[in-house]
């Protein structure tokens, strides 16, 4: 009998339980251990925070699905991994902690760190919805408080006041850019649908050095006989809606109507705002790890920034030096075999985007993006290993390094089924591999890009395919991650 | 808007507006957007690893 225990129950901790479950056999158990009640597709969350979509269209609750699958659930956030178990007890197990202070210890023969992102709103003086000036739509709640303020903005603007909307990200560390540039142009798109759109200044705010960047290093495309970067895509698609932008931008700190930024030349700015949606630097969840003896861990099972180590190289080195076999490929633990991450969990070797910093030493560049199809692909990869390995192989058996893999991506640009547009891309591999792809480091026959009312289309058929795959509906396993 | 950005940037030209949203066009090319993807999340999902091989 093999015990699985999965933290985390979002896109990569619910892919990785749910497949366990299916390969392992009825003696075998599989537990997920996750604070929230509700299982949130996150993609979504951009419809909910422009008022077109209510949170119950993108949310549901997990027990009943568990429950049907054979999925233990233990509604509480792990705090402690004890790899070698305790003075007695060889047994490894986690501490988690439910939400009235109680604890308690899930014991594991392996486990699958799938806790995703910290939110982490405090890195940024006044940045977020609860204790700050900007609006954030990371999570359900957050995303229907942000449509509620766009209502309010909208009746403003309908009375002739004029008003200013600044979308994009709070710190210069940030990720998941390509998240807030879908907030932007459906928003654009839904004053324009609102009919209030000549009362709008809307402006986009970024760590990327160039636009398109999205944490990626940005792509080449071939169009039309050149190949060209995607800056130019983006560009283009904000001149043509009226969106101007700044580039290159560290928030230092979020007024209640403007926030103080510096850019990559050390100049310090001021944008004014009277609605701003800015994504908050993410960061690990903060577990803690202790040995056999009691003594603390957590810094050879995580790094710094309390992502998870996993197999990748994280020998610091100048970017030029930076290789695709960095990656991890199999997201296990160095330290302990039984130990995998998946999802946002794992510790990323280095960044994609070159990494800049002003004059005045502040880090002004995008963490890598491991989100959506990427998450979901190495959930998938670490159940399979860790159900061969329950079988006996010694080593994992599957690889998804992001350096090998492709994703394929759909930003939604205006929703609706006549005249709204999408952003379709696939970019092959996620990470630049120069050696293998010189010289923009991907296939440029598999990187392609487009803009049309097909997106938004495909956009509409992933939302549902995904919840009904979420849901492990007849059939969940044809539908790829 | 700042004219200084917009002068620079690359404008479609309006049978490229057109196209974004004119059905036939589009349904052709929610079909060939579809396989496109179809083509890498198939090779994306070969994750089993072959000995001897990084």
């Amino acid at each position: 009998m093999t015990n699985v225990v999965v933290l985390g129950a979002g896109i990569a901790g619910h892919t990785a339980a749910a497949f366990a479950r299916s390969w392992l056999g009825r003696d075998d158990t599989v537990t997920v251990v996750s604070p929230r009640p509700d299982y949130n597709w996150v993609p979504s969350n951009i419809w909910v925070g422009v008022g077109l979509m209510k949170p119950s269209k993108v949310t549901f609750p997990l027990a009943p699905i568990y429950e049907r699958a054979g999925i233990e659930f233990v509604q509480a956030s792990a705090r402690e991994l004890h790899p070698e178990g305790g003075v007695n007890d060889s047994n490894p197990y986690v501490t988690a902690e439910f939400a009235d202070g109680r604890r308690t210890d899930v014991r594991y023969d392996f486990l699958i760190n799938a806790t995703g992102p910290a939110l982490r709103f405090d890195k940024t003086p006044g940045l977020g919805p609860d204790d700050g000036h900007s609006l954030s739509v990371c999570l359900p709640d957050h995303a229907a408080q942000s449509a509620a303020r766009l209502d309010e903005e909208v009746e403003r603007m309908r009375r002739g006041e004029r008003r200013k909307f600044l979308v994009g990200v709070g710190h210069g560390t940030c990720t998941c850019e390509g998240a807030a540039f879908e907030y932007i142009v459906n928003l654009e798109f839904e004053l324009r649908n609102r009919g209030v759109r000549d009362k709008a200044d809307i402006t986009w705010i970024t760590n990327e050095y160039e636009l398109g960047d999205f944490g990626m290093g940005g792509m080449h495309l071939k169009r039309a006989g050149y190949i060209t970067p995607s800056s130019v895509f983006n560009a283009s698609l904000f001149a043509e809606r009226g969106i101007d932008w700044i580039t290159r931008a560290h928030i230092h700190q979020v007024e209640a109507d403007r926030v103080l930024y510096e850019t990559l030349d050390g100049a310090r700015h001021e944008q004014e705002f009277d609605f701003a949606m800015l994504l908050p630097p993410f960061s690990g969840v903060g577990l803690t790890a202790f040995d056999r003896t009691g003594a603390d861990i957590t810094d050879r099972m995580f790094m710094p920034n309390a992502f998870m180590r996993v197999d990748a190289d994280y020998t610091a080195r100048p970017h030029e030096e930076w290789k695709a076999a960095d990656w991890p490929r199999t997201y296990q633990s160095p330290n302990y075999g039984n130990v995998f991450a998946a999802g946002i969990a794992f510790a990323p070797p280095h960044a994609i985007s070159i990494p800049r910093k002003s004059p005045n030493g502040t880090v002004i560049a995008p963490a890598p993006p491991r989100t959506g199809m990427p998450s979901a692909m190495i959930a998938k990869a670490v159940a399979h290993s860790v159900v061969d390995m329950a079988g006996g192989a010694r080593e994992p058996t599957h690889a998804a390094s992001m350096a090998e893999m492709g994703a394929a991506c759909v930003a939604s640009a205006g929703a609706n089924p006549f005249t709204g547009t999408a952003a379709s891309m696939t970019v092959f591999p996620i990470v630049p591999d120069y050696e293998r792809f010189p010289p923009y480091g991907r296939d440029v026959k598999r990187t392609f890009g487009e803009i049309g009312l097909a997106g938004h289309w495909t956009k509409i058929l992933l939302h549902h395919m995904f919840l009904h795959k979420a849901r492990l509906r007849p059939g969940w396993r044809l539908i790829p991650e | 808007m700042d004219t200084d950005k917009t002068e620079y940037v690359t404008n479609p030209t309006r049978s490229t507006l057109f196209m974004r949203t004119f059905l036939p066009y589009q349904m052709w090319r929610f079909a060939v957007i579809n396989l496109k993807m179809i083509e890498i999340i198939r090779r994306s999902h070969k994750t089993e690893i072959t000995p001897g091989k990084r």
